[in-house]
C-alpha cells in the first residue's frame, strides 16, 4: 500500500517538476535549420524564449521527436547574450510524463524574470536519419537519400512563429513535402511562417534528394594511448570504416572508374585525418602490411594524413586500417611532485562529419600509477581497469577502459586523467637491465672458471698445467732477451757519455734482473721436471746457451770499456764487435728455434 | 646509405679474417706482449664470428628497409599462417588443425602435411618473447627468423671447418657463408621458409656428426641426432644427411678406415635417429619404408658385419680366408648400397620428374646454368676445388666427409636450381680451406718472421720473395673484396624483392608502389562472404588465404593435380563449360592475375600453357594443347590466335574491357604491355560472371559467379479441359504446343 503511494507520489513530483518549468514559457520567434548537407543531419534552433508566466524561471526543457531520438550523437544549448560570447548550458536528461520522445532540462546562468526575454540556441546532431533511396544503386547512378522529420518545432511550449529552413547537398530533389507552400531555392527548402503552433505538434516532413557525399561512418574504434614517463606518448587508433550509402549494385567496373569523372560519384577514393602538430612518426596499416597510398603533409598548426583506403569504399563497402603516431609527453603530461595529469583528446577527428558508432579508448599508464581518477567532459562509461604488460614490465601497467556509442565531431575534447607515480620507479627499468646482463656475465664466467665435468682427466690436467708453465717460461725468457737488448743501449749510450757510473749501475741491474729472471726459470723447469715433461730438458738447454749469451753480453761490455779507456784501437774494436754479435746472433737464433718447439 | 654501409660491413669482415688465418698459423708462437694468446685469439674469433653475424643479418635486410617487414612470396605466406594459428591456438591445436579453408572442397591436414620444425621454432621464440613481455608481433619474429638464423648458420659452419682443417678456415668460412648469395638468396628477411632455418641445422648436424667420428664419444653422436630430429622436423631435405652419412661410413669402411670411434658413431646414430626422426607426423614410417632410408639402414648392417669380422679377425688365425671374406661382403655390401641408393639419391630430385608438367611449370626446378652457379656464389665457385684438392692430399676421416658432401652437393645443384642451397655451404667451407691455406702460406711465414725483426733490431732482413707475398696477399684481398661487393649487390638487387608490393621507378628516381595485390587481397578480405570460395591459379592458393582469408581450391601444395587440372581445365575453357564446372565447385570468385596494362611478365597469360598443360593431362579430351597455338605453332593473343583461345575462360576475364582501353597515344585500344600486341578479341561479353573488382593498375581482377537466375516464368493461360475435349479432335495437338 505504501509502496504504490511513494510511486504516485514520484509521478506527481516528477509531473510538478516539468510543469514548473513548462510554466508561462512562450517560444515567440524559433528559427529552425536542418543542415542535410552531409550525410549528418544538424539541426539547430534559435529560439526567443518569453517568460509570460508569474513567477522567474530557472530553467526549461528541450524536446526531441520519438523517432529522431535514438539517433541523436549531440545536443548543446547556449544562451545567446549581448556580446558575442555565448554560454553553454548544463543539460540533463528528464521525462515528460504523458510525451513520448526525449527529454533535456537546461538550467539557465541566472533565472528569468517574468516578462523577460532570452535567446537561446540549440544544436543538435543526428547520425544515420538519411536513408538512401533507393538502397541499392549500380555505379553509374547517383545517391538520393531520405530525410522524415518534423515541420515543426518539438517544444513542451506553445510557438508564436516559427520558420524551418532546409539546406540540401545538391540541386535535384525528387520530392518534398509542400506544408505552407515552401519556396526552393537552388540547395535550400525554407518552410513557414507557421504561427501560434501548440506545444509537441507533429507534423511530418520528408524530403528526398540527391546527396553524393561520402556516407563514411566508423563502425567501431579502438584509442589506445599509451604514456610513457620516457617523454613519448604512443596513440594507436584502429579504425573499422563503412559505407553506409546506398549498396553497389552488380558490378564495379575499373575501366568506368577511371575513365569517367562522375562514375562512382558516391564513393569514398580518400579523407583527410588532423593530427597534433606535434605527431611524429606516423603510420598507417593494416593486418597485412604498410598501407602504401597515402600521404603526410605536416602543417604549421596539425599533420594531415590523407588515408586513401587500398580500395575505393562503394556503398555496403568495409575496410579496417590502423593509424598510430607519437606526440612528445611534455606537451600532454603535467606535473608537481608525484602528482601527475595527463590532458589529452578524448576522441581524435578521423574525418569531417564523422560518426563513431562505438567508441572505446584505452589509456595506458606507467607501471606503478597510483590514485587514478579520470575526468571526462562528457558521461562515458568505465569498464573494469585492465593491466597491460609490455617491454620490461614486471607487475603490469594500468589501463583504463572506456567506451561510448554515436560520437561526432562535437565529442572532439579533452579528458584529464590524474594519478600519482613514484618517480623512483623510474629506475627500475635499467635497473633490470643492469642486473640481467650482470647475472648473465657472472654465469659465463662461474661456467668459465670453474670445473663441471663430472670425471677427472688427469692427463689433461698435466697437459693444462704444462702449458701454462711453459706460458710462463716463454714470457720470462723473452724479459730476459729485452735485458740484454737494454743492456746494447746502456753500452752504447756509455760509448758515447762515457759515463762509467752509469754503465756499471746499468750492469748491477741487468745482473741482479738476470739472476732473479733465470732462478725463476729454473724454478719453473724443476717443476715441469716433476710434471714429467720433457719439455724440462729443453728449457735446460735454453737456459746453457743463456749462459753464453750472457757472457758474450759481458764481454762485449768489457770490450765497450776497453775502448773508452783506450786500451784498444777502434779498428779491432769494431772487428771483435762484429764477431761478438754474430756469436748473439746465433745463440738468439737457436734459443728461438727452441722457443717456437716448446 | 644502406647499400653503402652492408658493402663496409662485409668487406671489414671479409677483409679482417686474413689476420686470424696468419694467427691460427703461427699459433703459439712468439706471444710479445700479450701475456695470453689464446685469450686473445678467442676474443678475435669471436669478434669476428660476432662481426660475421652482423653483416649477414643486414644484408639481408634491403627488402625490409625498402619496403617493410612483411612476409615475402607464396610459402612463406602459408608458414605464416600456420605459424600465426600455432601462436593463437597452442601446439595441439596446431597439430591436430583441419584447414577447412584450403583445396575446397577436401580441406588439408596442416599437422599431418607440413615439417612443422619452422613454425614451432618461430612459435617458440614468440612464446618466450612474450613471457619476458617482449611485445612484438607474430610477423616480426617470422620475418627476422631467418636473418637470425643465418648468423646460426655461420657460427656452425665455423665449427664444422675448424673441426675440417683450423680456426682460421673455420672464421673465413663463417665470412662467407653469412654474405653468399646463394644462401640468402632463401634467408633474406621475410623469406619465412624451410630452408631459412634447414641449411643450419644441416650444417650444424654435420659438425656433430664430425665430431663424433672424431671423438667416438656417445654425447657428441647424442647431439649430432638431436641436431639431426630438428632437421627432419624442419625440411624435406633431411634425406640428404641420411644419405650423406651413410655414404661417409661406407666410404670409411672401403678404405679400411674403420675404427671403434666410427662404430659407435654411426650405431648410435642410426638408432636413435631413426627413432627420433620417427615422431614426426609427417614422416612417420617413413624411414623404415621408403627407398631413400634404405641406404642408411644397409649400411647400418653392413657395419655391424663388418664389425663383426673384425671380432673374429682378432680371435681367428685363417688370415687369407678372412681378407677373402671380407672382400667378398664387402663387395656385396658395395652392390647393395648402389643398388639401394641409386633409387634413393633422386628423393631430392623426385620434383625433377619432367613428365609432370605441374612440376615443370616450377621455376626454381630447372636446372642450374652456369651462370647461375657464378651469379651465387662468385669467386667460391673457383676456388672450391681447391679446397677439395688440399682435403684430399691430407686425407683424414673428416675430410673424407667434406670431399663426399661436395661431390653430391655439386651433383644436385646441376640437376636443379633450387639445390643450390645445399651447395653452397661446403663451397664456403673448401674456398675458406683454400683461401686459408694461401694465407697461412703467404702471410704466415712473414709474419714469423716479422716478430724477430722487430725484437732484434741488428737482424739482418732477409726477405727476397716479400713481393711476390705481398702480391699474391694483395691479390687474394681484392678477389675478397669484390666477391663481398657482388655479394651485396646480388643480394640488393636480386634477392630482395618481396614480390608482393611491386616498385617502379620513374624517370627522376622517385619511386611508385604497386600494391595491387594487397589491395585486391584485402578488398576480398572486407567485402566478401566469410566462406566466400575463390577460384585462381595455384600459385596464389598461399597468398589468398594468408591475405584475405577466404577459401580457395588450390593452393602451393600442389599435392592433388588431378584437383588443380580441374582448375586449369575451367581456366582454359569457354564460359558455359567452366561455369558448369564452376558451379560444380561452388565457386563464388574468380581471381586472376593481369599485367597487360603495366607490362608485368608473370601473369596468368603468361602462365597459361601451363594450366592448358595440366589440363590436357587429366583431361585430354576436352583439352588439347595444340587448340591454343595457331596453325603455324605460336601462341598469340592478338586477331591472329586461335579462337579457342581468344574464347576461354582466362582470356576474357583477363581482357574483359580492356579493348576499350587506350594506354597511350602511339598504340591502338586494347594494346597489350607485357606481350606487345593488339588484343584479338576486344567484344567481350560474360554472361555467367561479372567483375567484382580490378585494382589500380589491373593486375589483380576478380569475377563474381553469378548465382544461376529464376527460370523464366512461361507465360501461359489456365487450362479449360471441359471445354477443349468437346470441341477439338483428337488427331490434331492444340495450338499451344506449337
Amino acid at each position: 500500500m505504501w509502496r504504490a503511494g511513494a510511486v504516485s507520489l514520484a509521478l506527481i513530483a516528477c509531473f510538478f517538476r516539468a510543469s514548473l518549468c513548462a510554466e508561462g514559457l512562450v517560444n515567440e520567434d524559433v528559427k529552425r535549420t536542418l543542415d542535410l548537407s552531409s550525410h549528418l543531419a544538424k539541426i539547430t534552433a534559435e529560439i526567443q524564449l518569453a517568460n509570460h508566466g508569474a513567477s522567474r524561471v530557472n530553467g526549461f526543457t528541450l524536446a526531441l521527436e520519438a523517432e529522431l531520438a535514438p539517433h541523436l550523437a549531440f545536443i548543446g544549448a547556449s544562451v545567446k547574450g549581448e556580446e558575442e560570447e555565448d554560454e553553454s548550458l548544463e543539460l540533463k536528461e528528464t521525462t515528460v510524463h504523458g510525451q513520448s520522445g526525449k527529454f533535456f532540462e537546461a538550467q539557465l546562468p541566472s533565472s528569468l524574470a517574468p516578462g523577460a526575454k532570452l535567446r537561446v540556441k540549440v544544436e543538435t546532431v543526428f547520425s544515420h536519419v538519411l536513408k538512401p533511396f533507393p538502397t541499392h544503386i549500380t555505379q553509374a547512378e547517383r545517391q538520393l537519400v531520405v530525410f522524415q522529420g518534423n515541420h515543426y518545432l518539438y517544444s513542451p511550449y506553445p510557438t508564436r512563429s516559427q520558420t524551418t529552413r532546409v539546406r540540401l547537398a545538391s540541386k535535384t530533389v525528387e520530392s518534398y513535402t509542400k506544408l505552407g507552400n515552401p519556396t526552393k531555392s537552388d540547395e535550400t527548402v525554407e518552410y513557414g511562417p507557421f504561427k501560434d503552433v501548440p506545444p509537441f505538434s507533429q507534423d511530418a516532413m520528408k524530403i528526398h534528394y540527391e546527396n553524393n557525399t561520402p556516407f563514411l561512418s566508423i563502425s567501431s574504434i579502438t584509442r589506445t594511448v599509451e604514456v610513457s614517463h620516457w617523454g613519448n606518448i604512443a596513440v594507436e587508433e584502429t579504425i573499422d570504416l563503412r559505407h553506409t550509402g546506398a549498396y553497389l549494385k552488380g558490378p564495379f567496373s575499373r575501366y568506368d572508374y577511371q575513365r569517367q569523372s562522375d562514375s562512382g560519384i558516391s564513393s569514398v577514393k580518400s579523407f583527410k585525418t588532423i593530427l597534433p602538430a606535434s605527431a611524429q612518426d606516423v603510420y598507417y596499416r593494416d593486418e597485412i602490411g604498410n598501407i602504401s597510398t597515402s600521404h603526410l603533409q605536416v602543417l604549421d598548426d596539425s599533420v594531415e594524413v590523407e588515408i586513401r583506403p587500398r580500395f575505393p569504399l562503394f556503398g555496403g563497402w568495409k575496410t579496417h586500417y590502423i593509424v598510430g603516431y607519437n606526440l612528445p609527453s611534455y606537451e600532454y603530461l603535467y606535473n608537481l611532485g608525484d602528482q601527475y595529469a595527463l590532458k589529452l583528446r578524448l576522441v581524435d577527428h578521423v574525418y569531417d562529419d564523422q560518426v563513431i558508432d562505438q567508441l572505446t579508448v584505452k589509456l595506458i599508464l606507467p607501471e606503478g600509477a597510483r590514485n587514478i581518477h579520470m575526468d571526462t567532459p562528457y558521461p562515458i562509461t568505465r569498464s573494469q581497469d585492465e593491466l597491460h604488460y609490455t617491454y620490461l614490465d614486471t607487475f603490469g601497467r594500468p589501463v583504463l577502459v572506456a567506451t561510448k556509442n554515436n560520437l561526432v565531431e562535437q565529442h572532439i575534447q579533452d579528458v584529464v586523467v590524474h594519478y600519482t607515480f613514484n618517480k623512483i620507479l623510474m629506475l627500475q627499468e635499467p635497473l633490470l637491465v643492469v642486473g640481467a646482463f650482470y647475472i648473465l656475465f657472472f654465469t659465463v664466467i662461474i661456467y668459465v672458471r670453474l670445473d663441471f665435468s663430472i670425471t677427472k682427466d688427469p692427463a689433461a690436467e698435466v697437459r693444462m698445467k704444462v702449458a701454462s708453465i711453459t706460458e710462463q717460461v716463454l714470457t720470462l725468457v723473452n724479459k730476459r732477451l729485452g735485458l740484454y737488448r737494454h743492456m746494447d743501449e746502456v753500452v752504447n749510450r756509455y760509448k758515447q757519455t762515457r759515463d762509467t757510473g752509469a754503465l756499471n749501475s746499468g750492469r748491477k741491474t741487468l745482473e741482479a734482473e738476470h739472476r732473479t729472471l733465470s732462478n725463476d726459470i729454473s724454478a719453473l723447469q724443476a717443476r715441469l721436471k716433476s710434471e714429467g715433461s720433457d719439455l724440462a730438458e729443453k728449457v735446460g738447454e735454453i737456459q746453457k746457451l743463456d749462459n753464453q749469451l750472457k757472457d758474450l753480453v759481458c764481454r762485449s761490455c768489457q770490450e765497450a770499456e776497453r775502448l773508452v779507456a783506450g786500451k784498444v784501437k777502434k779498428d779491432t774494436y769494431i772487428d771483435s764487435d762484429k764477431t761478438l754479435s754474430g756469436k748473439r746472433q746465433e745463440l738468439v737464433s737457436r734459443i728461438d728455434s727452441l722457443l717456437d718447439a716448446l | 646509405y644502406v647499400s653503402s654501409s652492408n658493402a663496409g660491413g662485409s668487406v671489414s669482415g671479409n677483409g679482417r679474417h686474413s689476420s686470424p688465418a696468419g694467427c691460427g698459423g703461427s699459433g703459439g708462437g712468439l706471444s710479445g706482449g700479450l701475456t695470453q694468446p689464446a685469450g686473445w685469439q678467442s676474443l678475435l674469433s669471436f669478434t669476428i664470428l660476432f662481426l660475421a653475424w652482423l653483416a649477414g643479418f643486414s644484408s639481408r635486410l634491403f627488402a625490409v628497409i625498402r619496403f617493410e617487414s612483411i612476409i615475402h612470396e607464396f610459402d612463406p605466406w602459408f608458414n605464416y599462417r600456420s605459424t600465426h594459428h600455432l601462436s593463437t591456438n597452442g601446439f595441439y591445436e596446431f597439430l591436430n588443425w583441419f584447414d577447412e579453408r584450403a583445396w575446397y572442397p577436401l580441406g588439408r591436414i596442416v599437422g599431418g602435411t607440413v615439417y612443422p620444425g619452422l613454425m614451432v621454432t618461430a612459435g617458440l621464440i614468440h612464446y618466450i618473447l612474450n613471457l619476458l613481455h617482449v611485445t612484438v608481433h607474430i610477423r616480426d619474429v617470422c620475418v627476422f627468423l631467418a636473418p637470425v638464423f643465418s648468423g646460426l648458420t655461420a657460427v656452425s659452419t665455423f665449427l664444422l671447418t675448424r673441426e675440417l682443417w683450423n680456426q682460421g678456415a673455420g672464421l673465413l668460412a663463417a665470412c662467407f657463408i653469412a654474405i653468399v648469395p646463394g644462401y640468402i638468396s632463401r634467408s633474406v628477411a621475410g623469406s619465412f621458409d624451410n630452408e631459412g632455418i634447414a641449411i643450419f641445422a644441416l650444417q650444424f648436424t654435420y659438425y656433430l656428426w664430425v665430431k663424433s667420428v672424431k671423438t667416438g664419444s656417445v654425447f657428441w653422436t647424442i647431439g649430432c641426432c638431436l641436431s639431426y630430429f630438428y632437421m627432419v622436423s624442419a625440411w624435406g631435405g633431411y634425406v640428404f644427411i641420411i644419405n650423406l652419412i651413410p655414404l661417409h661410413v661406407f666410404v670409411l669402411l672401403l678404405m679400411q678406415r674403420f675404427s671403434r670411434r666410427l662404430y659407435i658413431a654411426y650405431s648410435t646414430f642410426y638408432i636413435v635417429g631413426l627413432v627420433l626422426s620417427m615422431q614426426i607426423p609427417f614422416v612417420g614410417f617413413q624411414p623404415i619404408r621408403t627407398s631413400e632410408h634404405m641406404a642408411a639402414a644397409g649400411v647400418f648392417a653392413l657395419l655391424q658385419a663388418y664389425a663383426f669380422l673384425q671380432y673374429l679377425k682378432d680371435r681367428l688365425t685363417r688370415q687369407e680366408f678372412q681378407t677373402l671374406f671380407f672382400l667378398g661382403v664387402s663387395l656385396a655390401a658395395g652392390v647393395v648400397f648402389l643398388t639401394l641408393t641409386k633409387p634413393s639419391l633422386p628423393p631430392l630430385l623426385r620434383y625433377a620428374k619432367i613428365h609432370i608438367p605441374i612440376i615443370a611449370s616450377v621455376s626454381e626446378h630447372q636446372p642450374t646454368t652456369w651462370v647461375s652457379f657464378f651469379f651465387d656464389l662468385h669467386i667460391l665457385v673457383c676456388t672450391f676445388p681447391a679446397g677439395l684438392w688440399f682435403c684430399i692430399k691430407n686425407i683424414n676421416d673428416e675430410r673424407v666427409f667434406v670431399a663426399l658432401y661436395a661431390i653430391s652437393a655439386v651433383y644436385f645443384a646441376g640437376v636443379m636450381v633450387r639445390l643450390m642451397l645445399t651447395l653452397t655451404p661446403v663451397v664456403c667451407m673448401l674456398s675458406a680451406i683454400a683461401f686459408s691455406s694461401v694465407f697461412e702460406h703467404y702471410l704466415g711465414d712473414d709474419m714469423k718472421r716479422e716478430n724477430p725483426i722487430k725484437q732484434h733490431p741488428f737482424y739482418p732482413v732477409k726477405n727476397s720473395s716479400v713481393y711476390s707475398k705481398l702480391i699474391v696477399t694483395m691479390l687474394m684481398l681484392m678477389l675478397l673484396m669484390m666477391f663481398a661487393v657482388h655479394c651485396t649487390w646480388v643480394t640488393s638487387n636480386a634477392y630482395s624483392s618481396p614480390s608482393v608490393v611491386l616498385a617502379s621507378y620513374n624517370h627522376d628516381g622517385s619511386r611508385n608502389i604497386l600494391d595491387d595485390f594487397r589491395e585486391a587481397y584485402y578488398w576480398l578480405r572486407q567485402n566478401t562472404d566469410e566462406h566466400a570460395r575463390v577460384m585462381s591459379w595455384w600459385d596464389y592458393g598461399y597468398q589468398i588465404a594468408g591475405m584475405a582469408n577466404r577459401t580457395t581450391l588450390v593452393d602451393n601444395n600442389t599435392w592433388n593435380n588431378s584437383h588443380i587440372a580441374l582448375v586449369g581445365k575451367a581456366m582454359s575453357s569457354n564460359e558455359s563449360a567452366a561455369y558448369e564446372i564452376m558451379k560444380s565447385l561452388d565457386v563464388d570468385y574468380v581471381l586472376i592475375i593481369f599485367g597487360g596494362v603495366i607490362g608485368y611478365s608473370g601473369d596468368d597469360i603468361n602462365k597459361f600453357l601451363w594450366m592448358v598443360r595440366i589440363a590436357e593431362g587429366e583431361h585430354p579430351k576436352d583439352i588439347r594443347e595444340s587448340d591454343y597455338f595457331t596453325p603455324q605453332g605460336e601462341f598469340r593473343v592478338d586477331k591472329a590466335g586461335s579462337p579457342t583461345l581468344l574464347n576461354c575462360l582466362m582470356y576474357k576475364m583477363s581482357y574483359y574491357r580492356f579493348g576499350e582501353m587506350q594506354l597511350d597515344f602511339r598504340t591502338p585500344p586494347g594494346f597489350d604491355r607485357t606481350r606487345n600486341a593488339e588484343i584479338g578479341n576486344k567484344d567481350i561479353r560474360l554472361k555467367h560472371l561479372e567483375e567484382a573488382f580490378t585494382s589500380e593498375h589491373w593486375l589483380v581482377r576478380i569475377y563474381r559467379v553469378k548465382k544461376q537466375e529464376n527460370r523464366q516464368a512461361l507465360d501461359h493461360k489456365l487450362r479449360n479441359i471441359a471445354a477443349k475435349q468437346k470441341y477439338t479432335s483428337k488427331k490434331v495437338l492444340p495450338s499451344r504446343f506449337h
